[in-house]
């Protein structure tokens, strides 16, 4: 017993201590070390030989230069590229994020037809020449139909060689069909129209500009080219440049601007009228450039010394008179003044009226035409392709009125009315079959359920999007394009630019899925189709069409990734003095300055809901990625719940607090929301931010927030057709 | 004569953000994000388990409609050279495992994901909120992984990390630079993803000891603050604001206090 | 059926109702077993802690049990470096106390900690400089002591007391027990120091910040005074609490009350230099910083200043005065009532000076968050509680525990 004992412990003691001198327990401590750094579900990034690929981005229509980081075959990082004339090294979150869309989890990876129902995400997956073939059968039996016509395509863009070929596709095809997505540069093309008598551009030289007075522009969140917008404002502020921002909520561009003024919403027509008085009353304006003498300056003379006096204007705006008569002199007295509008990031349209009064103000001061001064830019003018034959049905069909209305009757000076497509085709014009490039209307147009609606009677959707977006989950077949890392596509930088630049995207990567260039996928269903569609597009491939359209210019695309040569981009279109009609050439002036305003119900909804663009919420067809979204203030977005922005006293008026949930009701619908108190917003509004509430994409954006479309519609601009629209009647309940 | 060659060398790497010039656009915060292979999930509105090396502060002014103002402010670490300017950050000198460290050469603020234990006394000393712990295991959508660069170790769950000042830049600058045959990298050898992307040019980075250096001028700028001075954890980031209620925001006072 | 195990002379309960017993607490302990292994196999992502709340539940556990633990050190070094022999009849129970404080801390710092399996970096790797490194080093070295400690009284146990080695042992180890207790009391000095100086060096946290002496905030010396004062408190409570759930005394009157008068001083001269310390950092120490005393308390929704009044004042003075004076601690319900109060005094500082510290925004424009815990956080500290009843259960029964049981439950 003893002995054992003993043994027992020596045995134990000795164990133990030879355990200890052993390597055993030191190489276990040294593993577990290495182990926690080797968890199998830790990616390590595999290193190689690091290259950098220049390339223009297409996220939005800034048209930024980058310059992307690759290991190996991989691209690992997106950066503004260095000398590129819009954006010169910086770039904005968005396209620093390009990666996660280029490998995310919501790329379409190869064509599919819809199985299930609409919208129900069953598919089956097709070979390309089934998918061809397929669209290309049905674009027959419609022209057999002699209904080319009721072909459409709605498109995120204009310009560049891939919606020009869709273009011209419609056309020869014998379809006047073809949109773009709307933007405030409609409103701007047919305001140039009215009052110069041509459609242009309308460019900002706002680099030079002296003293900057904003109607609401999204200066530094993303209106026209974003990134070269936050540049010039930096250079605003280091030369002590004046800037004015008019607009109801503290945006940030209100916060970095030099002068707040708020403003009672839909009201900054008045504003500028009022502004265009005391500048007229005073003889402010440069008599050399108005033309004095000319019949529109009398009208329009006329007509804002009767009406729109300081004191009047104090009563539409809200702005006191002392500040209206302050800020006209300011402006007219400052080198260069440039006064700008489109709301937000000028993704909608906004009201005629507004525009050109606004415009009004820069033909006043005579900063046309010149440095630091607002132009007329033509559209770009390196797509010229030789002429197509039709045949009879094709050239009936393009004479048909389009389905928007654009470009005929009261319509006649819109080139595109996508906001008025929904209605129509729920109001009987038909359209057989869509096709959707780089945009996503679906979820983009207001109104919601009204565009849904149409798209149900839709009987045929093709999709060519890269990432099952709204409308490709509603779709009838997705074809699906090659996002921008893995094509080649010239990129026109033109949103309120006064020196257009091309830029060039090229395949920084091998495409990653089974996807195909649409300007490819067109030429093949061109091909397709036959005589004499087939005809009109001469080119072995896309490639070879875009090489050839850039002509002599493609070995400087190639070598810079741009070029801002003017004979190639695009034309300031001369303008002669006093050519400006500034009573817009419009009879009727009070139709032309009528606020638009929604006339629903003032008692059942006395609040205004205000959409606001985010920088950092991406509302277009591109939906927000992952990194993005993590930039989301939780006062914007906490967990799935959207924050609307109120007033304190609006809160308290409505029973409301910090924090707590309301019940959001417009005449269009209504959704449970969060509140947040900001006293940076007027009294009386609701703001809700733009680009939410996806219910397609991935986990990391769907199912988060409302879609601000879902509770907004349109109202018609009587002068231009175009959705005038700066939100709608609102009531918030406490929940 | 020995000491003054070596203090010449020293180098203090350091950041003046011009916060007139900021947009609060987040481009920065997302450049750092792609540059670090910094994680995300499928909530990040939990801002307190989010990690952001780089936050972007929206500060208010505190009075009401229509006297409201408001600034960003953007927030990566401040790589604190602590009292005295010695090295004894706050999170620096608490860490029991040597795992965060002064460099003396740079004046910049390692973390060493891989020494981390994760015991997070080193949040619990840096006023800044300027530390994050990864709550969760680190993961990409399939495929996603791609875009992660080798620059940068993929960090485990349980381990702190943080802002380097994109260290492994200065690393491939040095580099390059030796295998040229210098010594030392010129100042825009070596910048900060977040100051490159920054569309403002808000952000300026530099040594703060290289009179050649932007920074070295601008920091010296009446605008001039770093953020929580009265603590003397001596931040390498400075602040310019022309908004005297901005540069207020920076520190803490007492009521009567002027600043 | 386990008769043989049970010391000499005294009753115990029988085996089905200690079985019963042993198996709640069990099923308490299983839980808190469950929670622990979620949060090593899934991560501290099951908490509610955040990068605001580092520092929470588990590590105010931890302090808190430390502190309270500080019974232990405190009632040997009176023991045996001070002289006062009455208080063997309680030792036994304080190092078991002890001990099991002291074991249950190492576990959840284990827990706590983001990443377990590298636990030992913070002595392969240690930086000197860090108050957590002290705490480590000393801690592990007073667990140390305290197995050793402990180790004597298991050989006690009428089975083990029969090997001869066993007897040896126990008997030798007894004999140097009051350089153990010396070595014990110098290490809890350091390491409650240390916890203290964890906040104390904090100087980029106002709230937890504090002046000192060399590299030692006042907090250092505060948190090893507090532990000494309210850890013998500790030791008293559960020593009632096992009388009441035994229904048998088993220390004698005199021996509380002498402890009791001692902690009742130490909590005196404790709390009239927690109140300098608190003077000294709201007039000097925080307004250098740009903090006014009620901005640290102003913001938060929850408990405000008030916290602030029951540390001090209901769980510092009111104890010190109960337990000072004679009647007070004649007075059995002033004695249990200033008892509990020095209890939760010491809890409610160490919660202050853990999740304050890191909760206080110091940044201008941050704001207060609330924290709640998890329930794998709550779990996982009463976990240490099952066990500490567990292992109190089982000593109490086979262990000769309390030298004066059998004198008082004489009908045996
Ligand atoms: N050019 C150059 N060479 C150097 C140095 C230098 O500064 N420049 N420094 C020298 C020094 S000091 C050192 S320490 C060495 C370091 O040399 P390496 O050990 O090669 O260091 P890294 O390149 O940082 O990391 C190596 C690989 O580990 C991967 N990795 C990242 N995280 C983990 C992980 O958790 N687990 C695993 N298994 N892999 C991971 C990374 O993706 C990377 O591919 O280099 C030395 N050589
Ligand atoms: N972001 C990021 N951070 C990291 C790492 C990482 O991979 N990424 N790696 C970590 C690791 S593993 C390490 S070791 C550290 C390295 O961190 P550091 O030690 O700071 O690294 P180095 O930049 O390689 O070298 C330090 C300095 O040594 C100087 N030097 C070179 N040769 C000599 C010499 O002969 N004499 C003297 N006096 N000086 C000389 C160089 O000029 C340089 O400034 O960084 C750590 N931090
Ligand atoms: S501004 Fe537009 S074009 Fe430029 S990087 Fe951002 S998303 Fe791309
Ligand atoms: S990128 Fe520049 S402008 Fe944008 S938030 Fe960052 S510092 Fe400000
Ligand atoms: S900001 Fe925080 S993490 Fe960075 S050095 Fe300072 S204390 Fe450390
Ligand atoms: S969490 Fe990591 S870096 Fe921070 S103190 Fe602990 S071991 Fe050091
Ligand atoms: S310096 Fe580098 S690591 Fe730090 S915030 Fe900027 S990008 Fe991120
Ligand atoms: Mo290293």
């Amino acid at each position: 017993m003893k002995i054992d004992r003993r043994c027992f412990l020596s045995l134990g003691i000795g164990g133990a201590a030879g355990l200890a001198l052993s390597p055993i327990p030191w190489k276990l401590a040294d593993d577990s070390a290495i182990w926690t750094q080797m968890w199998p579900w830790t990616p390590v990034p595999a290193d190689g030989e690091a290259t950098y690929v220049k390339s223009a981005c297409t996220l939005c229509p800034g048209g930024c230069g980058i310059s992307v980081r690759k290991i190996d075959n991989r691209a690992v990082k997106i950066e503004g590229m260095e000398g590129h004339p819009v954006n010169d090294g910086g770039i904005c979150l968005l396209g620093l994020s390009g990666l996660q869309l280029l490998y995310g989890p919501n790329r379409v990876k190869t064509p599919l037809k819809r199985a299930g129902e609409r919208g129900e995400g069953k598919w089956v997956k097709i070979t390309w020449e089934e998918a061809i073939s397929e669209v290309a059968k049905k674009l027959g039996d419609i022209k057999e139909k002699g209904e080319s016509n009721s072909v459409a395509c709605i498109s995120g863009s204009d310009k560049g060689t891939v919606p020009a070929l869709f273009k011209r596709f419609l056309s020869v095809f014998g379809s006047p069909n073809f949109m773009r997505m709307p933007s405030i540069q409609d409103s701007y093309e047919i305001a140039n129209n009215i009052s110069l008598g041509f459609i242009a551009q309308t460019g900002f030289d706002l680099e030079h500009a002296g003293f900057i007075l904003s109607f609401g522009s999204g200066l530094i969140e993303g209106w026209g080219s974003p990134v070269r917008m936050i540049r010039a404002n930096s250079s605003w502020r280091k030369a002590g440049i004046k800037v004015v921002q008019v607009e109801p909520r503290l945006s940030n561009s209100a916060a970095k601007a030099d002068k707040w003024i708020p403003v009672n919403p839909g009201t900054e027509y008045a504003l500028a009228l009022g502004l265009a008085h005391v500048i007229i009353r005073k003889s402010l304006y440069r008599n050399d450039f108005v033309h004095a003498g000319a019949s529109g300056f009398i009208r329009f003379r006329d007509l804002v010394l009767s009406n729109y006096s300081p004191d009047s204007v104090e009563k539409i705006t809200g702005i006191k008179k002392e500040t209206i008569e302050a800020l006209a002199v300011d402006f007219a007295r400052s080198e260069r003044p440039v006064a700008i509008c489109g709301r937000g990031q000028g993704k909608s349209q906004g009201s005629l009226g507004e525009v050109m009064a606004v415009q009004a103000l820069n033909v006043l001061v005579g900063n046309i035409n010149k440095e630091g001064g607002v132009f007329a830019v033509n559209d770009p003018a390196y797509i010229a392709w030789p002429a197509y034959q039709s045949d009879a049905v094709g050239a009936a069909g393009i004479k048909k009125e389009r389905i928007d209305g654009a470009g005929s009757g009261k319509y006649g000076f819109a080139k595109s009315l996508t906001n008025r497509f929904a209605g129509a085709v729920n109001s009987g014009s038909p359209v057989s079959l869509l096709f959707v490039l780089e945009s996503n209307p679906v979820y983009s147009l207001p109104d919601t359920k009204d565009v849904k609606d149409a798209f149900k009677k839709i009987p045929f959707i093709v999709s060519f999007s890269s990432f099952m977006d709204e409308t490709a989950l509603n779709s009838d077949i997705i074809l699906p394009n090659h996002v921008y890392l893995e094509r080649y596509e010239d990129v026109p930088a033109t949103a309120g630019l006064s020196k257009p630049v091309v830029s060039l995207a090229r395949p920084v990567v091998s495409p990653q899925f089974n996807t195909k260039h649409a300007g490819d996928v067109i030429l093949l269903i061109a091909k397709e189709v036959g005589s004499p569609v087939a005809d009109a597009f001469p080119w072995k491939d896309y490639q070879t069409c875009l090489e050839g359209t850039a002509g002599d210019k493609w070995k400087i695309l190639n070598k810079e990734g741009f070029s801002s040569d003017p004979a190639f981009t695009a034309q300031v279109v001369n303008i002669s003095p006093g050519r400006f009609d500034l009573s817009g050439g419009v009879a009727d002036l009070s139709i032309l300055f009528t606020p638009v305003n929604s006339e629903e119900d003032s008692k059942a909804y006395p609040l205004f809901l205000l959409p606001y663009d985010s920088f950092r919420i991406a509302n277009g067809y591109i939906g927000t990625p992952p990194f993005v979204i993590k930039t989301v203030e939780d006062t914007v977005l906490k967990g799935k719940d959207i924050l609307v922005e109120i007033n304190p006293a609006t809160a308290r008026a409505n029973g409301l607090s910090a924090g707590s949930y309301a019940t959001l009701k417009t005449p269009k619908g209504s959704a449970r929301v969060k509140v947040h108190l900001f006293e940076g917003i007027m009294p009386g509004l609701v703001a809700m931010p733009r680009g939410l509430g996806h219910t397609a994409y991935d986990n990391y954006l769907a199912g988060k927030g409302i879609n601000v479309n879902e509770l907004i519609g349109t109202v018609e601009d009587p002068a231009s057709g175009l959705d005038a629209a700066w939100g709608i009647r609102a009531n918030l309940i406490k929940a | 004569m020995k000491e003054e060659q070596s203090k010449e060398k020293v180098k203090k790497f350091g950041m003046v953000i011009d916060l007139d010039k900021c947009t609060g656009c987040g481009a920065c915060m997302v450049a750092c994000m792609a540059e670090n292979n910094v994680p995300f999930k499928e909530d990040e509105s939990k801002k307190l388990d989010s990690i952001t090396w780089l936050r972007i502060y929206k500060l208010t002014n505190g009075k009401s409609f229509p006297d409201a103002d408001i600034c960003y402010l953007p927030r990566p670490c401040q790589h604190c050279g602590g009292k005295g300017d010695h090295g004894h950050s706050p999170c620096v000198s608490v860490c029991p495992a040597t795992a965060t460290d002064y460099n003396k050469e740079t004046g910049i603020v390692s973390q060493i994901y891989t020494r981390c234990f994760g015991c997070r006394y080193c949040m619990a000393a840096c006023p800044y909120h300027a530390r994050y712990f990864n709550w969760w295991d680190p993961v990409w959508p399939d495929g996603m992984e791609k875009y992660l660069s080798p620059n940068v170790s993929v960090r485990m769950r349980g381990v702190v990390e943080k802002c380097s000042f994109c260290f492994h830049r200065y690393q491939l600058a040095m580099d390059k630079a030796y295998y040229e045959g210098r010594r030392e990298i010129e100042e825009t050898e070596y910048q900060t993803a977040c100051t490159q992307s920054c569309p403002a040019n808000a952000i300026a980075f530099g040594d703060l000891n290289n009179s050649g250096h932007a920074v070295y001028e601008l920091k010296k700028d009446k605008n001039a603050f770093r953020l929580l001075e009265r603590l003397q954890t001596n931040p390498k980031v400075y602040y310019l604001s022309s908004r005297e209620w901005v540069r207020r925001a920076g520190d803490n006072y007492l009521k009567d206090e002027k600043k | 059926m386990d008769s043989a195990l049970i010391p000499r002379g005294v009753k115990r309960c029988p085996t089905w109702q200690f079985a019963l017993w042993i198996g709640a607490a069990g099923a308490v302990l299983l839980w808190g077993v469950f929670a622990m292994l979620l949060c090593w196999f899934k991560g501290l992502n099951q908490t509610n802690m955040n990068d605001s709340y580092g520092f929470a539940l588990w590590i105010w556990a931890d302090l808190a049990v430390i502190a309270l633990g500080g019974g232990a050190f405190f009632t040997g070094f009176l023991r045996y470096i001070v002289g006062k022999d009455e208080l063997k009849n309680i030792i036994n129970y304080a190092v078991l106390i002890g001990f099991i404080c002291y074991s249950s801390a190492l576990l959840i710092l284990a827990i706590d900690i983001g990443q377990p399996l590298r636990g030992w970096f913070i002595f392969w790797h240690a930086n000197v400089h860090s108050m957590l490194t002290e705490v480590a080093f000393c801690l592990t070295c007073y667990f140390g002591v305290l197995t050793i400690e402990y180790v004597p009284l298991i050989l006690e146990n009428r089975q083990i007391d029969k090997v001869p080695f066993f007897h040896r042992l126990g008997h030798n180890m007894h004999e140097i027990m009051a350089v153990f207790a010396a070595t014990g009391a110098f290490l809890s000095f350091f390491h409650q120091g240390s916890l203290g100086g964890v906040s104390g060096v904090l100087f980029g946290r106002p709230f937890g910040y504090r002046e000192g002496i060399f590299i030692w905030p006042w907090t250092f010396f505060l948190y090893t005074w507090s532990a000494a004062a309210c850890g013998p408190c500790f030791t008293i409570m559960i020593t009632k609490i096992t009388e009441k759930v035994t229904g048998k005394r088993l220390v004698k009157q005199n021996v509380i009350e002498l402890l009791a008068k001692i902690s009742g001083w130490m909590i005196g001269t404790y709390i009239i230099a927690k109140i300098i310390d608190t003077w000294y950092w709201a007039k000097v120490t925080a307004p250098a910083a740009g903090f006014n005393l009620m901005d640290f308390y102003s913001n938060n929704p929850f408990y405000g200043i008030w916290i602030l009044v029951l540390e001090i004042v209901i769980c510092g003075v009111v104890p010190a005065i109960i337990l000072t004076s004679e009647k007070g601690r004649k007075n059995p319900a002033a004695l249990m009532t200033a008892i509990i109060l020095a209890v939760l005094g010491a809890c409610v500082n160490r919660w202050v000076m853990v999740l304050q510290v890191m909760a206080v925004p110091v940044l201008t424009f941050e704001n207060w968050v609330m924290y709640y815990p998890s329930w794998q956080e709550v779990a996982t500290t009463i976990l240490p509680v099952a066990y500490g009843v567990i292992l109190i259960s089982l000593s109490y029964r086979y262990l000769p525990i309390f030298p004066q049981e059998q004198e008082l439950n004489p009908e045996v």
